[in-house]
């Protein structure tokens, strides 16, 4: 069979195959481009998710006519000028996206270096169709058309045009993040989805990416390990999401998307946070060019590290750090919803609207049910106070308080004077209520804190503590056990037994399909050792990560502190609810229990004034 | 039935047998106590949980034979209240049992004697005796190292074997994989040929509660499925854990060179001193070797630090090797004497505790990495 060079616009068609495999990939491309060229705004427009069209426009540096055939040519590229690939710092550097695009898309290419002249160069499935000279503002315009359009094995594997459009914000999200000074406008069909000004700092602008309240609910992460430095923002625990949609891992400025942040970031919430919740979290992690290969796939998404494990390390240690410095706090405000709860009934017959949303038989059997200290009334009142569904909350703000009867919880006079309060962030206990709950009086607010939640949050922390500091105990066996499992259960384990070995699980590979157990972890007792591998194999597996094992301890950590807590339903005095709130403020994690839930809130007086409407 | 017998001969048998009642029940008879009232011959009480069952046999006078069973917790705790020195006479008729005494009247829930169930012994070929302060011994100086681990079963009682070293032996054994702990005594008459056998953990405690109230000697009688232990008036019948004992004299050490000679009261103490401060479930507890004396230390992150010098017997090399300070506590709280031998080898190996080498106790205990 005769050997021949293919031609030219084939060689083209087989590498889109490889970079471009949906318009949020030429996107991708084409934004990547437009920063390299050193654009301050990018302007997106798509339309069906980008199947019928993309279009990118900058302001960067231009091309002149002969820069543009040129770029349209394969493995022509202005940023590799030294042949040093390992050291490259822009996006781009293979030559290959711009040919590979217009060879199956109509592709319009519009360019202008400041002070020269425009030019146009239309491309049609690789051919060019006509070129000449454009009117435009100094930057580039590229407007990829019908892409696939003649590639119908491609174009069937397309999706709706909604996932289209889901993929492409998502690529716009993790470029606008990674490039903070670079404004972005994205618009779908003529609605404007995405819009952020150039020069914003890295936490406004991944917050206006993921969520506003992201701001005042987050650490800010800055880690410095020599050569390698993780930078970024991390919510804390108890600002979190059902799915791990919300987290992004930059690499040298790049987006890429990596399992290892997966597991990382659940090392680093482990024990803050329960397994189904997530943070939300943007990472920029720098290391030296050495260190990471980015030229694993034409896409560019995935990298390859020299070392995962520093990395990972460096990445869940970055992450404790801020977490750990963030000390007590969590969320500092009750969530809307609860805040709901405090709602004060309007006024009889007052505010029309709300009253049809009571209850049924409300009015008739109960004219007027809250009268004073009538058990009833009180149960029903959390009926009545949880807004309706649907029902506008700023409505049922209005109204005069009803008289509440006092609760039953008994108020100590407070001691200490109010001066104090102003130094202790989480105020002066002003008494208990319920026997489970801790009233303070905070300067800018009222702090109400869970009193079991909180110790036993404490007690963990002290134990964790001992743990970080003493290393892990751990108890020799008397007959090592023999684990028997499958050879790449093996492999794994055996890559992790150093790591395991400080967790006081000492291990050595017997045989293809066996791991020796020679020491366990003291603190698990003679526990079930077969179990505990076996588990922390699949746990390897499935996350590359030895969280179980330290889930374990964590867990016999847990457990204790449990014991060791101070149980709801205790009545504590107002020096011991002063001295928790003390501790509080110094230990690292106090503000969430073990499972992310908040171990205190504060309603700030500006909260309280809104609940007797007078703002 | 009808029996009238004295309170507190009831009270003690009834205490007996009720512990091997479990408190949770899902088979409803195995709640309930048999009593069953022989013309003449007095009453038995008989309880289960299927795996263990003991049968006493008490005192009463009996106007006639019968039996029935009733909740053996509720039983005990109305004969515990009973005032003292009462007679209680039990009446079973019609599906109810009347427990009177004095001017207090029960009347109780009975279920059919015949659904209650036996454990079937079998033959018993192996028969010996074995003084209850011997088996007392034996019981006390093994039980603590006993696994609870339910996924290693074969480690969850008391091995018993014989074999013949210089001269024939019997040797009872219990680990947890962590430690061991091995009482060896002269082969008992008839215990010859006797099968490997491992007694549950909760047969053995049940046997220990007897033994406190028996002199005189145990008989022992047991096949290679099952055990019973002939203890004055009553007879506990036990299965055996089915499983195999792991060679466990591999992991005696023989060439253990160091050698402490210390007193034990003056190390127990001062390893539960040191101890206190390990707040932790870990309790380890440093023990740093120096010619003639020890220095045990604990390092506890939240509450500080603590140490320790006890004098001893020790001439060779000074090391350091760390030990669980319960496991440590366990055995020393079951050597006596002046001074015990602690043989060492180094910081990872297993190390052999004994009284001396005459010793029918023996303990070898793991480190622990701290
Ligand atoms: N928006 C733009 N503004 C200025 N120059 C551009 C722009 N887009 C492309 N170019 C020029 O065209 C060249 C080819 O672009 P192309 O995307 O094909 O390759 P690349 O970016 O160098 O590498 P890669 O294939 O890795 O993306 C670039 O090197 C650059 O010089
Ligand atoms: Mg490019």
């Amino acid at each position: 069979m005769p050997i021949r060079r293919l031609p030219e616009h084939l060689v083209n068609r087989i590498a889109a195959g490889e970079v471009v495999e949906r318009p949020a990939s030429a996107l991708k491309e084409l934004v990547e481009n437009a920063v390299d060229a050193g654009a301050t705004r990018i302007t997106v427009r798509l339309s069906s998710g980008g199947i019928d069209r993309v279009e990118v426009i900058d302001d960067g540096c231009g091309m002149s006519a002969e820069e543009m055939a040129l770029a349209l040519e394969r493995h022509a590229t202005s940023k590799l000028p030294d042949d040093d690939i390992e050291g490259v710092e822009t996006l781009g550097f293979r030559g290959e996206a711009l040919p590979s695009i217009a060879s199956v898309s109509r592709l319009t290419l519009e360019s202008r270096v400041r002070g020269a002249e425009g030019w146009s160069r239309i491309v049609d499935n690789g051919d060019l169709e006509e070129e000449g000279p454009a009117a435009l503002p100094p930057g580039t315009r590229v407007l990829v058309e019908n892409l696939f359009a003649k590639v119908p094995a491609r174009r069937k594997f397309l999706r709706t045009p909604r996932s289209e459009y889901a993929a492409a914000a998502d690529t716009i999200r993790r470029l606008a993040m990674a490039r903070s000074d670079i404004g972005f406008t994205l618009e779908h069909d003529g609605r404007r989805n995405i819009a952020v000004q150039p020069g914003e700092t890295r936490p406004e602008r991944v917050a206006a990416l993921t969520d506003r309240q992201l701001i005042e609910n987050s650490v800010a992460v800055d880690y410095d390990r020599g050569t390698a430095k993780l930078e970024g923002v991390a919510s804390l625990p108890t600002f979190n999401r059902g799915v791990a949609d919300h987290q992004y891992l930059f690499v040298n400025g790049r987006p890429v998307k990596d399992r290892l942040l997966i597991g990382a970031v659940r090392g680093a919430y482990q024990d803050l946070l329960a397994r189904d919740r997530h943070p939300v979290l943007a990472l920029f992690l720098t290391v030296p060019a050495g260190e990471v290969d980015v030229n694993v796939h034409p896409a560019k998404t995935e990298v390859r590290f020299r070392e995962p494990a520093n990395i990972r390390g460096l990445i869940v240690g970055g992450l404790r750090h801020a977490l750990d410095e963030a000390g007590f706090r969590s969320v500092q405000r009750p969530s809307a919803a609860a805040l709901g709860n405090w709602q004060a009934e309007p006024v009889e017959g007052g505010v029309g609207q709300s009253s049809t949303a009571y209850p049924q038989g409300y009015s008739s059997e109960h004219p007027q049910p809250h009268q004073q200290g009538h058990p009833q009334g009180f149960q029903q009142r959390a009926a009545f106070f949880t807004p309706p569904p649907g029902s506008d909350q700023a409505s049922v703000w209005d109204g005069a308080p009803e008289y509440q009867p006092a609760p039953e919880g008994k108020a100590e006079a407070a001691e200490a004077p109010v001066p104090d309060a102003a130094t202790h962030p989480l105020g002066i206990a002003r008494g208990q209520v319920s026997e489970t709950y801790i009233v303070a009086e905070a300067e800018d607010g009222l702090v109400i804190v869970d009193q079991h939640a909180a110790h036993e949050r404490l007690v963990l922390e002290r134990m964790n503590r001992a743990v970080a500091e003493g290393g892990v105990a751990s108890q020799g066996l008397l007959v090592p056990e023999v684990v028997d499992l499958d050879e790449s259960a093996c492999d794994a384990l055996e890559e992790r037994i150093g790591e395991l070995a400080e967790l006081g699980l000492e291990l050595e590979r017997f045989g293809p399909k066996a791991m020796l157990v020679r020491a366990t972890p003291a603190m698990l007792g003679a526990g079930d050792t077969k179990g505990l591998v076996r588990d922390l194999a699949d746990e390897i597996a499935a996350y590359d990560q030895h969280l179980s094992l330290k889930e374990k301890l964590d867990h016999v950590a847990a457990t204790m502190a449990c014991h060791g807590s101070v149980r709801a339903g205790r009545v504590l005095a107002v020096a011991e609810m002063n001295a928790l709130l003390r501790e509080m403020e110094v230990t690292p994690h106090s503000g969430q229990c073990n499972h992310g839930r908040p171990t205190w809130v504060k309603l700030g007086h500006g909260d309280i004034e809104k609940l007797f409407g007078r703002k | 039935m009808k029996a009238t017998i004295e309170r507190a001969v009831l009270l003690k048998s009834l205490g007996h047998v009720q512990s091997v009642v479990e408190r949770r029940n899902t088979i409803p008879i195995l709640s309930n106590v048999l009593i069953e009232a022989v013309e003449g011959g007095g009453i038995k009480l008989m309880a289960t949980d299927l795996d263990l069952q003991i049968v006493e046999t008490v005192e009463a006078q009996v106007e006639q034979a019968g039996a029935t069973t009733v909740s053996a917790h509720t039983l005990f705790d109305i004969v515990r209240k009973l005032p003292e020195g009462s007679q209680v006479s039990l009446e079973a008729a019609e599906g109810k049992m009347a427990v009177n005494a004095g001017r207090a009247r029960f009347n109780l829930s009975t279920l059919p004697r015949d659904d209650f169930p036996v454990i079937a012994e079998g033959d018993l070929p192996t028969v010996f005796e074995i003084p209850a302060a011997t088996l007392r011994e034996i019981v006390d100086k093994t039980r603590f190292a006993i696994s609870t681990e339910e996924t290693r079963y074969y480690l969850n009682g008391i091995f018993f074997h014989v074999t013949d070293d210089d001269q024939p032996v019997l040797k009872a054994a219990a680990t947890d994989g962590h430690r061991l702990a091995r009482f060896t005594l002269p082969r008992p008459d008839g215990a010859e040929g006797m099968p490997d056998v491992i007694i549950p953990r909760k047969c053995i405690a049940e046997l220990r509660k007897m033994l406190d109230e028996l002199d005189g000697t145990v008989e022992i009688a047991l096949s290679d499925s099952k055990v019973r232990f002939g203890l004055g008036t009553a007879v506990m019948t036990s299965k055996l854990i089915d499983g195999t004992f792991p060679d466990y004299n591999r992991v005696i050490p023989t060439g253990n060179d160091k050698l402490l000679k210390i007193d034990p009261r003056s190390f127990e103490e001062g390893v539960d001193r040191v101890a206190t401060i390990a707040t932790e479930k870990t309790r380890a507890v440093k023990m740093a070797l120096d010619t003639d004396k020890i220095t045990l230390s604990v390092t506890s992150p939240e509450n500080g630090t603590a140490s320790e010098e006890v004098a001893g017997q020790y001439g060779s090399d000074g090391f350091e090797i760390g030990f669980n300070a319960r496991y440590l506590l366990d055995i020393l709280g079951q050597v006596q004497g002046d001074a015990i031998e602690v043989h060492l080898a180094d910081a990872a190996a297993p190390t052999l505790i004994r009284e001396n080498d005459k010793a029918s106790a023996l303990y070898v205990l793991m480190p622990m990495r701290v």
